[in-house]
């Protein structure tokens, strides 16, 4: 076996190393296949593959190696994004590929920006709360232990105590020091205006940690970490579920999920290189995020299921989420030099609860948020409207500008949805169509945080210039739900439809959220493991 | 190459390629290589694009532009995927070749002239109305162009392109990839001694 427990291909296995198909670990006799590679699909398949069950996960993109495949370049590494063509639609037609989604192994979390945040309390209740969009099936507290289980697992590592929501910390690992100028500077503005700010709790290792070492700030978290200091799928769960037997099939198109006489999901088809293949198990999940996985169960559509699959309440591909996540950059006298460390190394939730003296409902986190020199010129340019020599004087003084992101929460909207259109790609399945638009309170809520942003850096002694209009993340499309009727999956991620087939990834999402989702995906897909587990133990499924 | 007046007159981050991964200086490299012979791209819609993009980038430097050529040349041959397009806009490919037909067409009607002879000012004032989408156009083959999608999708790649050249780094001070040393010092007033170092005189505006 090689050094490098990270490779390349289908055929990394001792004992299994064949470079085509038709020789698979575990073919005929999967316990579970799981569709998709990334956070989700990771933990799941470790933490059944350790269970002693077998385990195959299929994956579209490769089996990235970090040392020869990313680079520290913006342009070169947007292959870490799913770049499939999605048609996009509504009022304002979301940005996709490395903006909201991943492809290869560790999927989104190979080019996240290791930000962890547990959801509040009140994120599982909003129609309870607001009387608006609808409550989570599950509560906070069903979730904590496996927030903290995570946490633990991966080695957070934030401040000894946080202000905000439920967990008042401490985090496993030490908070990042140092942290970053935009950071510093973000600090003392929040600190001037009396508003309570934290270093970022982040899936980043702040010393040694479980082989992998401290982060270099290199500051190319979202290029794909090189030093493996940031926790993604790819470096974590993956070896070790391929440790624990899990076999991964990279490269290969999942196209259908096929079902037996009595209705329940028996395998799916998969396309590698223009040749099809199946593969069975007595589980399927989908951990495929929040456009393919509508956009499989649609295309699925077979006898008996003329809508798709696990789509009897209509809901499918509905009440899909961004957050909204406009930037702010102000001027500065000195420098900044927004490339430098970690992207998020600061962070408040001041307004992330509902207050009733703001004209709309629910909140947003704010985090100091460094920018290379594409990301920002191209945002700039292109959902701002700056260019030619506006341009070219904003970006002679990158050095000084500081900037912060928003993560607003958008409202659930059964019109803001995943569906199929005409055109058909390589592999035969209709491009899925992407629609949303954002809602009034949406709007409102935006325009209270790019104030506060502009403040917070009026505050630091920055002068604010450009708002750059953008979204990051996403979730629903499959949501979950106790009510066959408006929901896709009940409280165990498990589809109302079809008992074998789970759903797990933030397509299950109800409600956004204020705050960026990767740790929730996290805990929900511990969580999914346990429950399948727990299943199959007791022959129910 | 002509520098722009910029706060780093002296900073080359060329000059610390010796601590690059070998993937990422094979990357960047290779956007200083000679162009070439194009695949995609004729002499004419290379003419226009790079009239275009000078002005896009207020840079008309001949090299720069040559690697923003290349990338869109890059870019049409690829068969990876647009991450997303809009319902209504064509593809790539015929969007960007639709578009500067029809752009020039355009430019004929309104000004009697190609594209390419008329002044900046001319040629920025059609942009303009790319932008606004004010004007209609309309592909050698009949099929409508929507002007703001065309202009957008053409922005975006050609300032992509352009603050992906290692000259453009040096200028604005970017000291770009770290790895394996990564950054040291990180606070505000803190630099490691390999970065670049402001110069008395400032930018040029």
């Amino acid at each position: 076996m090689s050094q490098d427990p990270i490779q390349h291909n289908i055929c990394h296995y001792d004992g299994h190393r064949y470079d085509d198909l038709d020789h698979r670990k575990y073919a005929t006799d999967a316990d579970v296949v799981i569709v998709g590679a990334g956070t989700a699909g990771g933990i799941i398949a470790y933490e059944l593959a350790r269970s002693g069950l077998k385990v195959v996960v299929i994956e579209a993109g490769p089996f990235w190696n970090p040392q020869s495949d990313f680079a520290s370049d913006e342009l070169a590494m947007a292959t870490l994004g799913w770049q499939d063509t999605r048609l996009t639609d509504g009022q304002n037609p979301l940005r996709m590929g490395h903006n909201n989604s991943g492809r290869g192994i560790g999927g989104g979390s190979a080019h996240w920006t290791g930000v962890c945040l547990r959801f509040h309390e009140s994120d599982f209740e909003m129609r309870s709360r607001d009387g608006i969009g609808e409550d989570w099936p599950i509560s906070y507290a069903d979730l904590e232990p496996y927030y903290r289980y995570i946490e633990k697992q991966i080695g957070v590592s934030g401040p000894k105590h946080f202000p905000w929501g439920s967990f008042q910390g401490p985090y496993p690992m030490p908070e990042r020091d140092p942290i970053s100028a935009n950071s510093e500077v973000f600090r003392i503005g929040c600190e001037r205006l009396g508003l309570k700010s934290v270093v970022t709790p982040l899936a980043i290792n702040s010393a040694p940690f479980d082989g992998r070492p401290p982060c270099t700030n290199r500051g190319f978290c979202n290029q794909g970490c090189m030093p493996n200091a940031k926790y993604s799928g790819l470096v974590h769960h993956v070896p070790k579920a391929i440790e624990a037997g899990a076999e991964f099939l990279t490269d290969c198109m999942v196209t259908q999920i096929e079902l037996d006489e009595k209705g329940r999901a028996k395998s799916v088809i998969f396309n590698y290189k223009g040749v099809e293949y199946r593969q069975r198990g007595r589980v399927i999940v989908l951990a495929s995020f929040v456009v393919e996985t509508p956009r499989l169960l649609l295309a699925s559509a077979q006898n008996g299921h003329p809508d798709g699959l696990c789509n009897s309440s209509g809901t499918v591909g509905r009440y899909i989420m961004p957050h909204s996540s406009h930037d702010v950059y102000g001027r500065f006298e000195h420098e900044i030099r927004l490339y430098k460390g970690t992207p998020v190394m600061a962070t408040t939730q001041e307004f992330y609860e509902t207050r009733h003296d703001r004209g709309f409902l629910r909140g947003y986190t704010l985090h100091a948020h460094g920018s290379r020199p594409v990301a920002m010129a191209k945002g700039l340019a292109v959902q701002a409207g700056v260019w030619g020599r506006r341009l070219r004087d904003a970006m002679v003084h990158y050095n000084h500008y500081g900037r912060i992101t928003l993560v607003g929460e958008v409202l659930p909207d059964a019109a803001n949805r995943v569906t199929l259109s005409d055109e058909r790609d390589e592999y035969g399945l209709p491009v899925p169509k992407v629609t949303f638009s954002y809602g009034d309170n949406d709007r409102k809520l935006i325009d209270h945080a790019v104030h506060m942003m502009k403040e917070i850096l009026t505050a630091a002694g920055g002068t604010p210039e450009f708002v750059v209009p953008d979204t990051a993340h996403l979730s629903g499309g499959a949501r979950m739900g106790d009510d066959p009727e408006t929901s896709v999956v009940n409280h165990h991620c498990q589809t109302h439809d079809i008992p074998n087939l789970f759903i797990c990834s933030a397509a299950v999402f109800v409600t956004s959220g204020g705050g960026n989702p990767t740790h929730t995906v996290m805990a929900l897909a511990a969580r999914t493991a346990d429950t399948i587990q727990d299943l199959l133990k007791r022959q129910d499924l | 190459m002509e520098r722009i007046k910029s706060y780093y007159q002296d900073f080359n981050v060329f000059a610390n390629e010796d601590h690059w991964d070998d993937h990422t200086r094979e990357i960047v490299r290779k956007r200083l290589e000679p162009t070439g012979s194009l695949q995609k791209l004729t002499g004419e819609q290379v003419d226009m694009l790079r009239n275009i993009a000078s002005l896009l980038l207020d840079d008309g430097r001949s090299s720069l532009l040559d690697w923003v050529i290349k990338h869109i040349d890059n870019k049409l041959q690829s068969d990876i995927g647009e991450a997303q397009r809009k319902v209504g806009v064509p593809p790539f490919a015929t969007l960007l070749k639709g578009g500067l037909y029809a752009l020039n067409e355009l430019a004929q009607g309104e000004n009697g002239s190609p594209f390419t002879a008329l002044t900046p000012e001319q040629q920025t004032s059609l942009l303009v109305a790319l932008e606004n989408n004010t004007v209609t156009l309309t592909a050698e083959d009949g099929q409508p162009i929507p002007p703001k999608d065309f202009f957008n999708n053409l922005l975006s790649e050609v300032v992509s392109a352009h603050y992906s050249h290692p000259q453009v780094w040096s200028e604005i001070g970017y000291a770009g990839p770290a790895y394996p040393r990564g950054y040291v010092r990180l606070e505000v007033g803190l630099s490691d001694p390999w970065e670049a170092r402001m110069s008395k005189e400032g930018p040029e505006r």
